[in-house]
């Protein structure tokens, strides 16, 4: 992943080196052609006034003999000699690349040269002028050294533009998104997004701030409903509850009805535990039980064992409690009590008849293991009413309110499959 | 005996006196706040069975306002909250016990009974029930005047049954009474069976009056 500023860098450095890359050759020729135009012009101009110069002095053959000697002498490249043949010809323009005795690197240089014809005493001579030029092969390793180094000094600006925009423009968004990492509906805490002079994120906070406002309201609204709706299924649970008793009481009742009504009184309770459960999920959510003390989480454990006795004994376990030293944690002592007994009625419920319990305790942890065939769905385990089980007497909430009171108070619910046995671990820090 | 049913849902008021009223037991009820404090004012209960939630007042104030009288009435708190913030105000405020909502009318009747007890006898607290004298302070049990030796459990529902005689018991009601709010943890409640079993055999030896009964598919009766 790259981040955000640095896509526009990259592309930017892309583009100026190409541009600059192209660049290169363009100035080249470009120079060249300058260079040649400048030169050509300045031989032609040359050629003009020695050509006036020599006609108008009338040397005799000899004399321009001389001439072209000293000539050479003193200037190489510049000659008038006697033309071999009268064809006669335009002036014509090359170039040509000689050794030259002061280049004292390779010895070697261009020359732009002017060959013209001119009648000297009725004779044709063919007059040479030859100026030196730079070679382009020079020309481009200027270029390019220099165009380099602006291309260094411009990706330097690049970076520390980017850099500057980075810690001016961007910090409102940055901001904006560590407050949103941060942000859990589940908490209650309000957002604070810093407002920005820059329009879009001033409209991108704006907008996040009316889904947030929006969710949060959802979220309170669903909370609050999941709590009056099993307050308000309180009274006629108690009533039914109530009503069943009255009804058993009566006399002269048939075995059939006996035995309807009996299979009442299972769905009923269950009806009972869920909405039990669902206030108890409501009211965790919505912060009451703040009270807290210093617990025992040991002594929380053996009444557990001691109150679900029967139970232990009914399904003939071996259960060994492993549990030595005390393991103190601040909490609220109910919700302290409903996790431990959650897990330990789960255990319970779930592990088959003659099966294995084990509750031992590491730094910090207690770790609850019963036997069982196949690890459980990881993924479904603490969300509610996921069944991991076919098994429907639980009401599929416990774990999750296991996981709502560990929630609350940032302790780590954990479960895995071991060689035939479900570890449950909470890890209190 | 008098008791006071403060309870502002009508039907489940209704039960609690149907359920409650026996040869000893005179049951009232009281539907709001005001009609309330008018009766605690005007008469003495031997138990007010008090739901904190009410229209027109907070149930705690009633029970603050008993003390503040200085009587001796016993109180319940009775509570659809199962919040344990109320049960912990209302025990400190003066209540005798607190019960959470939904209950068995059972249990209601068996912690009215053993109020009730605990109010009326302060030094010597016994249950005579024909050949069978149960001393509270002591735990102990005595058939025909020889002492039998019952668990926890065992005892705890000889005192559950004693208190619901005549009264038809559901496993459920009984699992509850043994095992508290986390009995509705678990749907077999078979284990019950197993204790009246035994409590039922440890009685019979010494021959007792086999008031216990079995009522088929549902549950136990105490037959006086």
């Amino acid at each position: 992943m790259t981040r955000l500023l640095n896509k526009p860098l990259k592309a930017f450095a892309l583009y100026a080196m190409i541009i600059l890359v192209i660049s290169i050759p363009v100035y080249v020729l470009v120079i060249d052609y300058i260079w040649k135009s400048e030169l050509d012009e300045n031989n032609w101009l040359t050629l003009q006034h020695t050509k006036q110069n020599l006609q108008s002095k009338q040397f005799t053959p000899v004399e321009i003999e001389n001439i072209n000697q000293i000539w050479g002498e003193l200037q190489p490249g510049v000659s008038i000699v006697k033309a071999e043949n009268t064809i006669f010809f335009k002036d014509s323009i090359y170039e040509v690349i000689r050794p030259n005795v002061y280049d004292e690197d390779d010895g070697k240089d261009r020359f732009r040269s002017l060959k013209s014809l001119v009648q000297l005493n009725g004779e044709p001579y063919i007059l040479t002028i030859e100026t030196n030029v730079e070679e382009s092969d020079e020309t481009f390793a200027a270029v390019a050294l220099i165009t380099l180094l602006f291309f260094v000094i411009l990706i330097f600006g690049f970076i520390l533009l980017n850099k500057r925009i980075a810690a001016k423009t961007w910090y409102s968004f940055y901001q904006t998104l560590s407050s949103l990492k941060s942000f859990e509906l589940s908490k209650d805490s309000a957002i604070y997004l810093p407002e920005s002079d820059i329009q879009e994120f001033q409209e991108l906070n704006q907008s996040l701030h009316y889904l947030i406002a929006n969710n949060v309201n959802t979220y309170q609204q669903q909370k609050s409903f999941i709590e009056n709706a099993s307050h308000e299924l309180q009274t006629p649970i108690a009533l039914l509850k109530s009503k069943m008793d009255l009804l058993i009481q009566q006399k002269d009742i048939s075995p059939e009805i006996r035995e309807l009504v009996n299979s009442i009184a299972a769905p009923l309770s269950r009806l009972s535990r869920i909405n039990k459960n669902l206030l108890l999920l409501a009211k965790v959510e919505n912060h009451q039980y703040s009270n807290q003390e210093q617990l025992d989480i040991k002594e929380f454990i053996e009444t557990g064992i001691i109150l679900f006795e029967d139970y232990l004994n009914e399904k003939q376990f071996e259960l060994s409690n492993h549990l030595t030293k005390s393991l103190v944690v601040n909490a609220n002592s109910f919700l302290l009590e409903t996790l431990i007994y959650n897990l330990l009625s789960n255990t319970i419920r779930h592990t088959q008849k003659g099966g294995k319990i084990n509750i031992y305790s590491n730094e910090n942890s207690i770790v609850i293991s019963n036997s069982g065939k196949e690890s459980l769905d990881h993924t479904q385990l603490f969300k509610r009413f996921s069944s991991t089980t076919k098994d429907k007497i639980s009401s599929g909430l416990g774990l999750a309110i296991i996981q709502e009171i560990a929630n609350k108070y940032e302790w780590k619910v954990h479960y895995s499959f071991e060689s035939g046995f479900h570890i449950f671990s909470v890890s209190f820090n | 005996m008098k008791i006071l049913i403060i309870e502002d849902e009508q039907e489940l008021a209704e039960d609690m006196v149907k359920y409650l009223t026996n040869e000893q037991y005179l049951c009232e009820y009281a539907s709001d706040f005001q009609t309330a404090m008018k009766k605690i004012y005007e008469h003495d209960y031997d138990c007010i069975l008090l739901d904190i939630m009410l229209p027109g007042g907070d149930g705690l104030i009633i029970l603050e306002e008993l003390k503040r009288l200085n009587k001796q009435d016993g109180v319940i708190i009775i509570s659809a909250k199962n919040a344990i913030e109320d049960k912990i105000k209302g025990l400190k405020l003066g209540a005798d016990d607190y019960l959470a909502k939904p209950f068995h009318q059972a249990e209601l009747a068996a912690r009215v009974e053993s109020l009730i007890r605990r109010k009326q006898f302060d030094s010597n607290n016994q249950i005579v029930q024909n050949e069978i004298i149960i001393d509270i302070n002591a735990k102990t049990v005595k058939v025909h005047n020889v002492p039998i030796n019952l668990t926890k459990k065992e005892y705890d529902l000889l005192l559950f049954f004693i208190g619901n005689k005549n009264r038809v018991l559901s496993k459920g009601a009984l699992a509850e009474h043994l095992s508290g709010d986390f009995a509705d943890m678990f749907d077999n409640h078979d284990f019950v069976y197993a204790h009246v079993k035994n409590l039922k055999r440890k009685l019979k030896e010494k021959e007792y009056g086999d008031y216990i009964k079995t009522i088929y598919g549902t549950g136990y009766k105490w037959e006086k």
